[in-house]
């Protein structure tokens, strides 16, 4: 569904030298596939997620969705950032609206379909909530609702639970998982945890330091379902595989 | 290079005068000015009144920042002080300054000490405001630091709270000296028989626009370079904070 | 923070005044006893002088200030968007800043007269910089993930100014307000005293002109309540407009 072909980037920055993020990066994500980007800082994951989103112009090389060039950023790539990006000024439910507002639907068809995302991520009953009253991850659940409600082709997720405390993001992971499973979306979900990668993901792109490649493709054949996965040995034996092979490239990174 | 259009809108002001656009009579012509300009400097009149305002201006300032910023800190040191003098700060600062310069002039009369007391009392809120706020966000953990390493409590107020509240009170001195500059040449356009601000209002009455304009962009300008210098000097002083 | 009723100092500084008046210790022409200035400031109430004079201030340093806000608002969208905007207006307004731009008045008063154009124009003139400077600043620190967002669920180009950046730089925007109002009152008083005649700053002239301390004082005592509640004003409209932002109480003192 979405090919990246031959992409590179450059950073070219007003003061200062320019900065290769991307070196030729090839990769093929299908439909309804759970891909999680995987590597050290600065290796470029998240521009490869802001060229598919289409924030960053694709200068080199090509991406395509669905055979189409990639265009302007647009609701069939919904995206989800590390720090929420909610409107401070809105409430929840006005959060959630607003992508159904620009689709011009009828107001009550907007709030219907907002109320209806603001239960799924679990936020009933914060729908009149300011963003600076909630917690980190009722924060998050928001954006993703937000993001969500516009019933995008796909989801990007930029380290979405990286600014949360261990124990939320946990929570958020079982049920980003649950989420996708009933949704069935496709989604490229950015990541420097090796774990959180084996836990969501089916497939893990690890890539390398500074400027960014794919060092390798890794398939977790895991049951997703399984509550108790991280447990299990073939979850350790799957973490320490993608461990060692990000370790050098993290070193490299430092 | 960044100051071009400053220079394009000087060319653009010699240009629309020498063209005829703008009379003579309301808009001397740049190069009318810088003439009238340097006949005043060699008269002598400019730098009397200059030097009053200097002397005014200085003396103003000074005082205000060290009674300023020993009152500030010492509201942010001891509770009682903070407690009554606090809500009595809040109620003042809004208070336009200007507003004093008639009751300085009824108490010391038109001379340099009724600016000196207005530039002294206008100055002195922005000045104790910052000291206040500097010495109080002073990380509790460096004062209980230095205790547990044995300083006294005049120690620890020399050597930690001052130094913390530097940055800050060096910004509210920054405003201080904007406003002495603002009350400075509003209290000589107004009640002064010297000073810059006077000299203006007398070239003015005297229908001598050339050399008004010359004195109006030159205290201008004092207010701007007196900035930009204070600017380089606390960068210079703060070079420990990044 | 220790805090007494705020009153309680405002009461001793009061009782204070009085009791330094009456001692003897000073003339009352040097210091007039808080209650004749009180009496005065009574009888003038009454004889509809204080309200006059009140009035043609306040006519004067809104309007002033009314015209600053858009003007400033313009052109600080302006810079912040439009490169040539910039270049062109950057430099006026670093020199412009720091100058004491009060020292223009004759200048304005040569060119528009002496009546109320020319003092609005000095009190725009004054007050249009630190709201120009705020917007600038608020503008280009609208975080970047906000505005993507956004675009992400389908916003265009023009609703982005007013339905994203608007909303997100209004707190520094109302900032740089609170710190422009003071002024603008400030500016006005001083046009007022040098062109003499109705309002707050020529009756104080006046007064000081025939020796009347009462009503010298009387002048001070009213122009700070004056402030005093403008500034109380705006911090109430600011709690209102920003009753979502993360700050609960705003900087009162500016």
């Amino acid at each position: 569904m979405i090919s990246v072909e031959n992409v590179s980037h450059t950073y070219r920055p007003a003061r200062g030298r320019d900065v290769l993020a991307l070196d030729d990066i090839s990769l093929d994500i299908q439909q309804r596939e759970f891909v999680a980007l995987l590597g050290p800082s600065g290796c470029g994951k998240s521009t490869l997620l802001y060229l598919i989103g289409g924030f960053l112009p694709v200068e080199k090389g090509a991406i395509r969705i669905e055979g189409a060039p990639v265009g302007a950023p647009g609701p069939d790539r919904g995206i989800v950032f590390q720090h929420f990006a909610l409107f401070p000024w809105k409430t929840v439910q006005d959060n959630v609206r607003y992508g159904l507002q620009k689709q011009r639907l009828p107001r009550e068809e907007q709030e219907k379909r907002a109320q209806q995302y603001i239960d799924m991520v679990g936020l009933k009953g914060f729908e009149e909530s300011y963003p600076s009253h909630l917690s980190g991850g009722m924060k998050q659940r928001a954006a993703l609702a937000r993001t969500l409600a516009v019933e995008p082709k796909m989801l990007l997720m930029d380290e979405p639970f990286g600014a949360l405390d261990a124990q939320t993001r946990s929570l958020m992971q079982t049920e980003l998982l649950a989420i996708w499973q009933r949704t069935q979306k496709t989604v490229i979900f950015v990541t420097h945890d090796v774990h959180e990668a084996v836990l969501l993901a089916q497939r893990v792109v690890v890539m390398s330091a500074r400027p960014g490649k794919v060092k390798a493709l890794v398939d977790v054949k895991l049951d997703k379902t399984d509550p108790h996965i991280a447990r299990t040995p073939a979850f350790g034996e799957k973490v320490d595989e993608i461990w060692n092979l990000v370790r050098d490239e993290a070193i490299k990174a430092q | 290079m960044k100051y071009l259009p400053l220079l394009l809108l000087a060319l653009i002001w010699e240009a629309i005068v020498q063209f005829g656009l703008v009379s003579r009579d309301l808009l001397p012509s740049l190069s009318d000015v810088a003439k009238a300009g340097w006949q005043l400097a060699k008269d002598g009149e400019f730098w009397t009144n200059g030097a009053a305002s200097l002397w005014r201006g200085s003396a103003g300032l000074a005082l205000a920042i060290v009674i300023g910023a020993v009152l500030g800190i010492l509201m942010a040191w001891w509770r009682g002080v903070e407690a009554f003098m606090g809500p009595l700060v809040e109620a003042l600062y809004p208070m336009p300054k200007s507003a004093l310069i008639p009751v300085t002039v009824l108490w010391l009369g038109f001379g340099d000490g009724s600016k000196i007391l207005l530039i002294f009392l206008g100055c002195m809120l922005p000045v104790t405001l910052a000291a206040y706020n500097g010495a109080r966000s002073c990380e509790q953990h460096l004062v209980w630091s230095a205790r547990s390493l044995g300083a006294s409590r005049l120690r620890v107020l020399l050597d930690v709270v001052l130094p913390s509240a530097l940055p800050e009170l060096l910004n509210g001195i920054r405003s201080a000296l904007a406003l002495s500059f603002v009350l400075l040449v509003s209290s000589e356009l107004i009640v002064a028989r010297k000073g810059l601000g006077y000299l203006i209002g007398f070239l003015g009455e005297g229908g001598i626009y050339d050399a008004m304009f010359a004195v109006v962009l030159v205290v201008a300008f004092l207010g701007f370079f007196a900035d930009r210098l204070y600017q380089a000097f606390t960068d210079r002083v703060l070079a420990w904070r990044d | 923070m220790l805090r007494l009723a705020p009153w309680i100092s405002i009461l001793a500084l009061a009782l204070a005044w009085e009791v330094f008046a009456r001692s003897g210790a000073v003339t009352p022409f040097m210091l007039p006893r808080l209650s004749t200035v009180l009496e005065r400031m009574w009888a003038d109430s009454a004889s509809g002088e204080l309200w006059q004079n009140l009035g043609w201030t306040m006519y004067r340093s809104l309007t002033g200030f009314a015209i600053a806000t858009v003007l400033g608002l313009a052109l600080g969208f302006a810079v912040a968007f439009n490169r040539v905007a910039r270049w062109l207006l950057d430099p006026l307004i670093s020199v412009g800043f720091p100058m004491p731009k009060i020292a223009f008045l004759p200048i304005i008063t040569l060119w528009l007269g002496f009546h109320d154009l020319s003092k609005i124009s000095m009190v725009v003139f004054d007050a249009a910089f630190p709201v120009i400077t705020a917007t600038i600043a608020a503008t280009l620190a609208v975080e970047r993930h906000l505005l993507w967002s956004a675009r992400n669920l389908g916003a265009t180009e023009r609703q982005l100014l007013h339905e994203v950046v608007f909303p997100a730089a209004l707190p520094q925007i109302m900032t740089g307000l609170q710190v422009a109002l003071p002024i603008a009152l400030i500016v006005c008083i001083v046009a007022e005293m040098k062109m003499g005649g109705l309002g707050l700053g020529g009756a104080m002239i006046t007064a000081s002109r025939f020796a009347d301390s009462p009503g010298v004082f009387a002048g001070i005592v009213e122009i700070a309540l004056a402030g005093y509640v403008l500034v109380k004003l705006m911090a109430a409209l600011r709690r209102r407009l920003l009753a979502w932002h993360p700050e609960a109480s705003a900087p009162s003192t500016v």
